[in-house]
Parts: C-alpha cells; sequence; structure tokens
C-alpha cells in the first residue's frame, strides 16, 4: 500500500459519518459477545473477544464538487462471507431511498473497520467501482488507544500502480479534514462534554468544571503572550511596526476591565451571598434531621418506661 | 477588526499617491485622505517619506493636519484654530469620530456632558444622532446609550493610531493581563486539588464509619449468642434485632 495520494482531491469529512462507523461497529460487537455473568466466563469471554473483532460494512454518501469531495452520511451494508461481496439489491434500495431524501447525495464509496487496509478489502472496492468510479475507502480503527492524539480514521483512494510490470489497483492513503455542521458541532461538544453516570459526587463534578474553565483560561493566556511577546519586539525594534495590528490591539485592550461598575459589584456579592445563605440553610437542614434520628434511635434504644429487660447494648 | 480591513485598501491606495507626489501636490492628497467617510487610520501616510519632507516647508500645514487627524481631537482643532487651515464639513465630521475614538480610550462609560463639550454639540439629541448615525452605523463604536443615567456605554471602540509613547503602556496593560490570568490559573487548579483531597478524606472517613460500625454488629451479635437470657421478653428480641438491623 502507498502512502501518498496524488489525485489531488480535498476530502472533507462530518463527524457524523465517524459516529455512524462506530455505533454500527459497537452494536454488532455488543450483540455479539453478550456481557458475560460470572468472572469466570469474562476471562474466557475475554480472550475470545480479541479474536473476534467484528468487521461492519457500509457505503459512505456525499457530494463531489470539482477536487473536493465532502463526505456527509453512511449507512449500514450487509457483508455476504461467502462471496466475498456486499449485499447487492439491499445497497439498490437503500440508495434509492437516500435519493428520495438527499436529492444531491451521491454514493462516494464504503467504509469498514479494522487497523489496516487489506488485500480482501480490494475485491469489495472494484465491486463498487460500477456505481463510482474512483470509490473511496474509509477505514476506522476500533482499538481504543490513548496515547493516539489523531483518529483513528483513514481514508484511501485506488489507483493503478504498475507493479513488477502488472498495472494494479492498490489503496493510497489521502489526506481528510473534518468539516462540520452546526448540529454536528453541538452534538460532538454534547458528547465531549458526557461526565460518567457514576460521577455524580459534587467533588468530581466541581474538579471536572474547573478543569474545563482551566484549559479555556490557559488557552487565552497563551494567545495573550503571543501578543504581549509581539509587542515587544516591536518596542525593541526587531519587527517593523505594523500600525494596523497596533490599532488592532489598543482597541482590544480598551475593552478591559471587562465589568467593574459598582453595580456588578453589589449584584454579584448578592448573588455570591445568596448561595452561601441557601447552603448554610440547606446544612442546617441536615444536621437538625440527622440529630433527630439520633435522638429517636437512642430513645428506642434505652427506653425506661414501658419495659423492662430487653435492653441491649447498644453502643 | 473588520474596520481594519475595509481601510487596509484605501490605506495603500493613499500611500501610493502621497509617495508618488511632493509638495503642495501633496495638500490635495492630504484633504482628500482626511475627508473619506470610511478612513480612520493616518500613520501609513504619516510614514511615507514625502510627507515628512513637508516639515518645516510652507506646506507644513498640511503636514499639521494629518498628525491632527492622527492624534488630536476636536479641542485641540478648536484651540490651534489659527495655525491650521480651515476644514471642510468632511473633515470636521471625521475630526469628531476621532474625538470619540480618544474619548473612548480613557474611559469605558462617556457621559453626555462631556461628550457635548468636547463634541461642540447643544443638545442631547443633536449628540445622540451624531452617535448613532455617524459613530455607531460606520461601525467605529459599538456600545449603548443609557439616556435615563445620561452616559454611553462603550464596548468596542476601534483604534486609533498610535502615539509613540502609548506602546509602552500597551505592553504594561498586557504584562499586567498576563500576571493576573497567571495568578488564576494558579489558583484554579489550587481548588482542583483542593476539592480531591476533600473528596479523598470524605471517602476515607464514610469507610472508616462503614468499618466501626461493621465491628459494632458483630460484637453485639456475638454478644448475644453467648449472653443467655432465659428471659428476653418479646419485646426485648424484637428490639435487640431493630438494633442489628440498623
Amino acid at each position: 500500500m502507498a502512502s501518498s495520494s496524488s489525485s489531488g482531491l480535498t476530502f472533507k469529512l462530518h463527524p457524523l459519518v465517524i459516529v455512524n462507523i462506530s455505533d454500527h461497529y459497537t452494536r454488532v460487537k455488543s450483540q455479539l459477545n453478550p456481557p458475560p455473568l460470572t468472572s469466570t466466563s469474562a476471562t474466557v469471554n475475554g480472550v475470545e473477544n480479541q479474536q473476534q473483532a467484528p468487521r461492519v460494512y457500509g457505503c459512505v454518501i456525499g457530494v463531489q464538487r470539482g477536487r473536493t469531495v465532502e463526505i456527509f452520511n453512511s449507512f449500514e451494508l450487509l457483508y455476504d462471507p461467502s462471496t466475498h461481496s456486499l449485499d447487492r439489491p439491499f445497497l439498490k434500495k437503500k440508495q434509492e431511498l437516500y435519493k428520495k431524501v438527499f436529492p444531491h447525495f451521491y454514493i462516494l464509496g464504503w467504509y469498514s473497520t479494522g487497523s489496516d487496509a487489506q488485500e480482501s478489502d480490494m475485491h469489495i472496492h472494484r465491486a463498487l467501482m460500477d456505481i463510482n468510479e474512483s470509490p473511496l475507502y474509509v477505514l476506522l480503527n476500533p482499538a481504543i488507544n490513548p496515547t493516539q492524539k489523531d483518529l483513528p480514521v483513514t481514508i484511501y483512494e485506488s489507483e493503478l500502480h504498475v507493479i513488477d510490470g502488472i498495472p494494479q489497483l492498490i489503496f493510497v492513503r489521502s489526506s481528510y479534514t473534518i468539516e462540520t455542521v452546526e448540529a454536528e458541532r453541538i452534538s460532538v461538544d454534547h458528547v465531549a462534554h458526557l461526565k460518567p453516570s457514576d460521577g455524580g459526587s459534587a467533588a468530581t463534578q466541581l474538579a471536572a468544571h474547573l478543569t474545563g474553565i482551566h484549559s479555556a483560561i490557559k488557552m487565552l493566556n497563551s494567545r495573550i503572550r503571543v501578543l504581549h511577546h509581539y509587542l515587544v519586539g516591536m518596542q525593541k525594534g526587531d519587527i517593523p511596526c505594523e500600525n494596523s495590528l497596533l490599532r488592532q490591539v489598543s482597541s482590544l485592550l480598551r475593552r478591559l476591565p471587562a465589568i467593574e461598575s459598582e453595580k456588578f459589584q453589589d449584584d454579584f456579592l448578592m448573588e455570591y451571598n445568596d448561595t452561601l445563605l441557601i447552603t448554610y440553610l440547606a446544612m442546617f437542614t441536615n444536621c437538625s434531621s440527622t440529630m433527630n434520628e439520633l435522638v429517636d434511635k437512642f430513645n428506642t434504644a434505652y427506653d425506661r418506661h414501658s419495659r423492662r429487660g430487653g435492653r441491649t447494648a447498644f453502643i | 477588526m473588520d474596520i481594519e480591513q475595509n481601510q487596509a485598501e484605501l490605506i495603500d491606495n493613499f500611500v501610493k499617491q502621497a509617495s508618488a507626489q511632493k509638495g503642495t501636490a501633496l495638500g490635495s492628497v492630504i484633504l482628500e485622505a482626511t475627508s473619506h467617510p470610511s478612513l480612520f487610520a493616518f500613520s501609513e501616510i504619516l510614514a511615507v517619506p514625502t510627507v515628512a519632507e513637508l516639515e518645516g516647508t510652507e506646506n507644513s500645514v498640511y503636514l499639521k493636519v494629518l498628525q491632527l487627524f492622527a492624534h488630536g481631537t476636536w479641542s485641540d482643532y478648536r484651540s490651534n484654530c489659527s495655525s491650521l487651515p480651515q476644514l471642510v464639513p468632511d473633515q470636521v465630521l471625521k475630526l469628531k469620530q476621532l474625538t470619540v475614538l480618544t474619548l473612548a480610550e480613557t474611559n469605558k462609560v462617556l457621559p453626555y456632558d462631556e461628550l457635548m463639550m468636547e463634541l461642540d454639540v447643544m443638545n442631547v439629541r443633536e449628540l445622540e444622532d451624531f452617535l448613532i448615525n455617524e459613530c455607531m452605523y460606520a461601525g467605529i463604536v459599538r456600545g449603548k446609550l443609557d439616556q435615563l443615567r445620561r452616559c454611553f456605554e462603550i464596548q468596542f471602540a476601534a483604534g486609533r493610531d498610535l502615539r509613540p509613547g502609548q506602546l509602552g503602556s500597551m505592553i504594561q496593560t498586557l504584562s499586567n493581563w498576563l500576571g493576573t490570568s497567571d495568578n488564576l490559573l494558579v489558583s484554579i487548579q489550587e481548588k482542583i486539588k483542593w476539592a480531591d483531597t476533600m473528596s479523598e478524606l470524605d471517602k476515607k472517613h464514610r469507610k472508616e464509619v462503614e468499618a466501626r460500625v461493621e465491628e459494632v454488629k458483630k460484637s453485639v451479635s456475638v454478644k448475644l449468642q453467648t449472653v443467655s437470657r432465659p428471659k428476653l421478653s418479646s419485646e426485648g428480641s424484637r428490639i435487640s434485632t431493630l438494633n442489628l438491623v440498623e
């Protein structure tokens, strides 16, 4: 497999496609291996899981305008292991349905999961060449690698290369950019901020919230530092003065301080005090109810009036 | 920031014109530049060598006008009225706009009285018309007019040309900003650590309490078994089971 594409097409991938592929893979995987019931069967299943990562297949659709290929959506397909090809009638039916809803979208290629493109994929690729003369192959690597910083998604194109005197179709990798629609941006943002459902303790929520703020301020800080260096350099004379930038910086600095009026201080302090008061009140209520319970228990344990005997030591 | 983009072309244009001509002809270029409705930046034109040469010649008035427009205000013009040539109405308008920008440099909230004095306007209506039509629609200022408190709250104002000394103060402001945000980052990190340690302590405390409860339960159950009480009333046994369950 070559490692760089020469077709000159620019690819834009929408997050919806990535989410679809990973959802498909997760569903198939969890349906195939139901969660283990006991710990011993877990280890057995665990070993099997490693070997059985299922491959899922599907089609990607989108728009091609000139040299830019934009992949908007995807749908799933059935893979027939006996004939090593995708289910054609189903593909046709799905294609018609999608055409009705999105008349502009064409089938641009297909997707699958795995760690690397394989030889058998070429069959499927060739089969799709009658729909689109140069289909794309989107590969998602479902292995979770915490050290990896990029998305585990690669887009391959097919090119005719002469190897050993025989022209052969091989996969070449292409680079792509991610393009988002507003709705996609909101959902990705939402998913990125998902907290674990048992992280309900106040401390972890507070820590997560503060960490978010911390990273935002750190980014702002680094940008301002760049501006600072730039101005200092300009003052020393290392950099020629660029007046338009200086004007913009001066107008920016005039926006500080953001809010300083007296009314803001008053309102802010009032809200702060209100929050503290409510917390105090809640604590009070909590304490008094605990006290009440304690007294009840004590009375039940050391009740003198009604009975004799039956008094056990309750520490 | 789009103001700068709009001005970039105009500035290039005028710089080319200014460098192409000399002397008296420059006067007309300067006149055109200072009356142009979308041009608010003059330091590039000031930097052109042919303009700087005007200093000391009989055309130095044009240079002074350019400098006035780059750094001065309407009141500067009024006080030096005699040494400067008469300004056409377009220039007057522009100078007043630039005055508003200068005032915005010092305060974020400008009282109407001060604005009326600086701009030579007699009533509030005219002032507000001027602010709305000439300043906000031109995009050089963005803010809110507060008529009850008679002030103008500015949220954004375009930058004027810099005086040589202003660069130092800008750097100072930036370093203050950096210092404040660094401190803020440090205190946020401390808070995060505090939250984590508090939750750790809480968990430990909870575990300790539960361990003690378990101990107590075991010891009580042992006691009940070893202590043989033939006359345990039914109430008593119910109460003892209640205690164990609790």
